[in-house]
């Protein structure tokens, strides 16, 4: 990384310049890349990106709805969803109002995590993600087993910020995110994983954030979000 | 109408593969998304085809929209833009990056200065945007719904192109210390 890299973005008009000249594609390829690095670890970057994002997205405001032909949307089903069945979803599998339900489990549930060092995989996962910053600066590989409840979690690249530590998140929805642990120094380890959130696992997102030793004190991510990855079923 | 909160109730249940929102979703924002792609496109069969790839974007994406920190409008209508402008400047074969992972970038919250904006009345950005010189304006909105690059709008207005970089450097600055006021 270049000193340019970990300057705060929203700290001088230069940054905002900066952020402004991503959001209208002005940047070279090398220096929106090297914004896109910032934004990963950089909040005041995000900030500045979304602020342009929104003003120049107003821009809009006077185009006139125009509605697409009717075989659009067939050719997007079509694409995405081709012929086949609709396969339901775990949630769906679960009955009316899901969601709701699960989010309230999750919000009573105190998730209990036990932390097993350079444990081998030794069952066969059923979901998975690359939590990747996107610079890949910070790579963690997450599988999680259904069965056993069982998530792996190998870091391959990267680590904690000196004095600090790596906090997972498991976001689902538009819930707030939902702590996993505090990834210790070991680069195997293996997290338990409450009954209440395996549905929420299926379809989730894994964040990893900055956090102060011990973790997040609000429950909340409160440091920089350093890696993000979709949970993908195998 | 379709509010702002059904449409983030979409997105978050599409994340969960639930195709019925997708359609919803569809219904709401499709023909705002599709003008977009027509005002940047200018053409009726390469706005549906630009229309398709968005529609593919948002459903694969729907998952990283909670923390990528956009409001759900601001989100579709970046998708679509970017794509859109992708595909004009493949067409006119033109300098610039690739507009496809800006929107996908991560943050946990919609940052403050977001906040403080969508908060705001949207005929502020109007107000702003008329404060600059109308040349100044018009060269801010060409950059975003045209694409066009520093190297194209110092043709357009016939100056060097550090006097443009510099020039639309400053509409910006000027525009940003309007709305923050």
């Amino acid at each position: 990384m270049t000193d340019d890299v970990n300057k705060s973005a929203g700290d001088d008009s230069a940054g905002m310049e900066q952020a402004a000249e991503y959001a209208l594609g002005l940047l070279t390829p090398d220096a929106a890349s090297a914004f896109e690095a910032q934004m990963v670890t950089d909040p005041a970057a995000r900030e500045a990106y979304a602020f342009w994002a929104t003003t120049l997205a107003s821009l809009t405001d006077d185009i006139a709805p125009v509605a697409p032909p009717k075989g659009v949307e067939d050719r997007i089903n079509a694409a995405l969803f081709g012929a086949q069945r609709k396969p339901r979803t775990i949630l769906e599998r679960l009955g009316s109002r899901p969601l709701a339900f699960a989010m309230t489990i999750m919000a009573l549930t105190v998730l209990w995590v036990t932390l097993q060092p350079d444990v081998a995989p030794t069952v066969v996962p059923d979901y998975r993600a690359e939590i990747a910053a996107e610079d890949n600066s910070l790579i963690v590989l997450a599988s999680f087993d259904v069965e056993t409840r069982q998530l792996l979690i190998s870091r391959t690249e990267g680590g904690a910020r000196p004095g600090r530590t790596l906090q997972l998140w498991l976001i689902a929805g538009d819930a707030a995110p939902v702590s996993l642990g505090v990834l210790p120094d070991q680069t195997n380890v293996t997290l338990a994983v409450g009954d209440a959130l395996v549905m929420a696992m299926a379809e989730g997102v894994l964040a990893i954030s900055d956090e102060p030793l011990g973790g997040s004190p609000t429950g909340l991510p409160t440091g920089d979000v350093l890696a993000v990855g979709s949970v993908t079923r195998l | 109408m379709t509010e702002l909160n059904d449409i983030e109730d979409y997105i978050a249940r599409m994340a969960l593969g639930d195709r019925d929102a997708f359609a919803a979703l569809y219904r709401a924002t499709s023909a705002k998304l599709f003008g977009v792609c027509l005002r940047v496109l200018g053409e009726q069969a390469e706005a549906e085809d630009a229309l398709q790839e968005v529609f593919v974007k948002i459903w694969h994406n729907a998952s990283r929209y909670q923390v990528n920190g956009l409001s759900p409008m601001t989100w579709l209508i970046t998708i679509a833009r970017n794509l859109s402008i992708d595909r004009l400047r493949a067409r006119r074969k033109a300098g610039g990056g690739s507009m496809d992972e800006a929107e996908a970038l991560a943050d946990t919250r919609p940052g403050p200065e977001a906040l403080t904006l969508a908060a705001s009345d949207r005929g502020q950005i109007v107000a702003c945007m008329n404060e600059l010189s109308p040349d100044r304006a018009d060269a801010v909105r060409r950059a975003y719904l045209e694409g066009e690059t520093y190297q194209e709008l110092a043709d357009r207005y016939d100056q060097p192109l550090n006097t443009i970089r510099t020039w639309l450097r400053r509409s910006l600055m000027k525009l940003k210390e309007c709305l923050s006021r």
